[in-house]
């Protein structure tokens, strides 16, 4: 099994202003994120930390396909009366979580979290932070008119990620990470996909027509690449572990779609952190697929469960049946189910069943599902075929997590979804991090600390003392023993430097 | 804290029913029910949504563009 579980959600947002069309995407995501907080930006993130060009398989690359559009949006930043601290206008949260304009789009990254309903919960709290920013935001503009889309698509062929991390053993050999996860991750999105009308490719834009299972299975262009933005991969191979090198890798997915379903997400990060922990007893799966590439956009364009993909080793799947030899090996596989992963398989289990017998009764727990109820039953009201652009609005506003015009807020509001957290998890989780991981230490110096920090970022904080600069080195905690003693500390201590000494000197 | 107050005054307006399904303890085996019931064709909360949905600009995706994210 995985020695330590770690997971965590960054989501990148879409922003739209509806007054104006010539409003700067730039600027509009800065504000959003400035209107969280009052005051300066003294927190800034340390950068130091972050190494897109480092490789899994074991090199570096010169350059990321994105790199000289990045390098382009540079020189069109630079023009703007904003430093690049402020343009990122990059925040830790006191929850622990990550929220800054990541270039156009205001992304949440989410705690470390230890437990699914933690992920969850945060995941959720993400969605109100910004809800709150922006009606901060529309405050100052004097009208409703930041629109904020929990989504993956513009329906013009651009994409923007919702990224699942989880923390791995290096003694896992990435071969074996890759072998494992591919048939799991290409049918993933029969649980985890948020669905959409039309097809669309970075190069043709959008075709509308027909309804999918996935947002981003149209983005997928390779199997295994370092990049995100260009050539996107299944498997992302960046090695960023952001914890000891020597011991972690971190599994940066950039595949999935965002959830607004609360039951989707828990069943998402659930069912890889299951198979991540198969993988590390030793699971191989009997099948590869023959062209995952193309397997994933088949699987996609068939919410009616029935294409079948070819495997390496000859013959055919159904996406289905991919996903229950996972959760029917998971069984055998693992010697240790707790209560999470019994919730996790039995859970699997049924909505396979369902999905193959019955898919409305997953309506407010799966997305797609969820998704194309709804505008089934739009269509058949208004007498309009899949076609109509239409669709592709209300696509959009299934999205929107204004609680006014939001489809998924309006079938919520309703009580017709199935939540995992309570409404004072969510309110908790806005303000504190989970108690038994770093992010939850993060936080807390935020919180006690906030105006003695000069730097900050996942792997640790770097504060200005009386007698000099600190450094309060997270890379290292990581399970719940070393975190408890570590948050005793930090709540004992009056300033950072009693804090670090406390932690330094045995008592 | 002002910024609290503020903070939790803007959140508790959010609407939000609980349907809770607890993550750890109350596990159903395949075929069992949990969750929503089948959804009703002709309930008043359909009606609801599809006010909600006719309400929604056609042309709006149309108009919504994003740069390229990751």
């Amino acid at each position: 099994m995985n020695p330590v579980r770690l997971f965590g959600i960054e989501t990148e947002y879409g922003i739209a202003r509806e007054d104006s069309e010539t409003a700067d995407p730039v600027v509009e995501s800065m504000e959003l994120v400035r209107a969280y907080l009052d005051g300066h930006f003294t927190r800034r993130w340390d950068y130091r930390g972050e190494h897109p060009h480092e490789d899994q398989r074991g090199f570096r690359v010169k350059e990321l396909a994105q790199d000289k559009e990045e390098d382009l949006f540079a020189e069109q930043d630079a023009h703007r009366p904003f430093s690049f601290h402020e343009m990122k206008s990059d925040l830790v949260l006191p929850n622990g979580a990550r929220f800054y304009n990541d270039h156009t789009h205001p992304e949440y990254s989410t705690p470390e979290c230890r437990t699914l309903k933690d992920i969850v919960a945060h995941d959720r709290a993400g969605e109100r932070i910004l809800w709150v920013a922006a009606q901060r935001r529309n405050e100052v503009l004097g009208g409703r008119v930041v629109q904020l889309y929990k989504n993956n698509t513009d329906f013009h062929g651009h994409s923007y990620g919702c990224h699942d991390n989880y923390l791995v053993s290096r003694s896992i050999n990435f071969e074996s990470l890759v072998r494992g996860l591919l048939p799991f991750l290409v049918s993933r999105q029969l649980i985890a996909g948020a669905g959409k009308v039309g097809r669309e490719t970075q190069e043709k834009g959008f075709t509308p027509g027909g309804f999918q299972i996935s947002q981003r299975a149209d983005f997928m262009e390779t199997e295994l690449s370092v990049d995100t933005m260009h050539n996107r991969p299944i498997l992302n191979t960046r090695d960023e572990p952001h914890a000891t090198r020597e011991h972690y890798r971190r599994l940066h997915l950039i595949l999935g779609d965002a959830n607004m379903c609360e039951y989707a997400t828990a069943l998402k990060v659930g069912t890889t952190r299951v198979v991540l922990d198969m993988i590390a007893e030793g699971f191989v799966p009997s099948f590869d697929l023959a062209s995952p590439v193309e397997a994933i956009q088949d699987l996609s364009l068939d919410p009616d469960l029935k294409v079948l993909v070819k495997r390496k080793q000859g013959g055919n799947i159904l996406g289905l049946d991919i996903q229950r030899d996972y959760v029917q090996q998971a069984r055998k596989v693992l010697s240790d189910i707790d209560e999470e992963t019994e919730w996790i398989l039995q859970e699997w289990e049924q909505v396979l069943h369902q999905l193959e017998h019955d898919p409305l009764q997953l309506v407010g727990k799966i997305d797609w599902v969820t998704k194309r109820w709804l505008l089934e039953s739009f269509v058949q009201d208004e007498g309009i075929g899949w076609d109509d652009p239409w669709l592709a609005s209300l696509d959009l506003e299934y999205h929107n997590i204004d609680p006014e015009r939001g489809l998924f807020c309006g079938l919520e509001a309703e009580g017709r979804t199935t939540s995992i957290s309570q409404e004072n998890d969510i309110h908790e989780a806005m303000k504190h991090g989970p108690l038994d991981t770093r992010g939850g230490l993060r936080g807390l110096c935020v919180q006690r600390f906030g105006e003695d920090i000069s730097s900050i970022q996942w792997e640790g904080v770097h504060f200005n003392g009386e007698k000099g600069k600190l450094h309060f080195d997270l890379l290292d905690h990581l399970d719940p023993t070393s975190v408890a003693h570590c948050r005793a500390m930090l709540m004992d201590a009056k300033t950072p430097q009693d804090m670090i000494e406390s932690m330094t000197v045995p008592k | 804290m002002k910024q609290t107050n503020q903070f939790t005054q803007l959140v508790g307006s959010l609407d939000r029913k609980e349907r809770p399904v607890d993550p750890i303890s109350k596990p159903s085996g395949p075929g069992e029910e949990s969750g929503p019931k089948r959804p009703e064709t002709d309930s008043p909360s359909r009606d609801n949504l599809m006010k909600r949905m006719r309400k929604v600009d056609p042309k709006q995706a149309e108009k919504y563009r994003q740069r390229t994210g990751e």
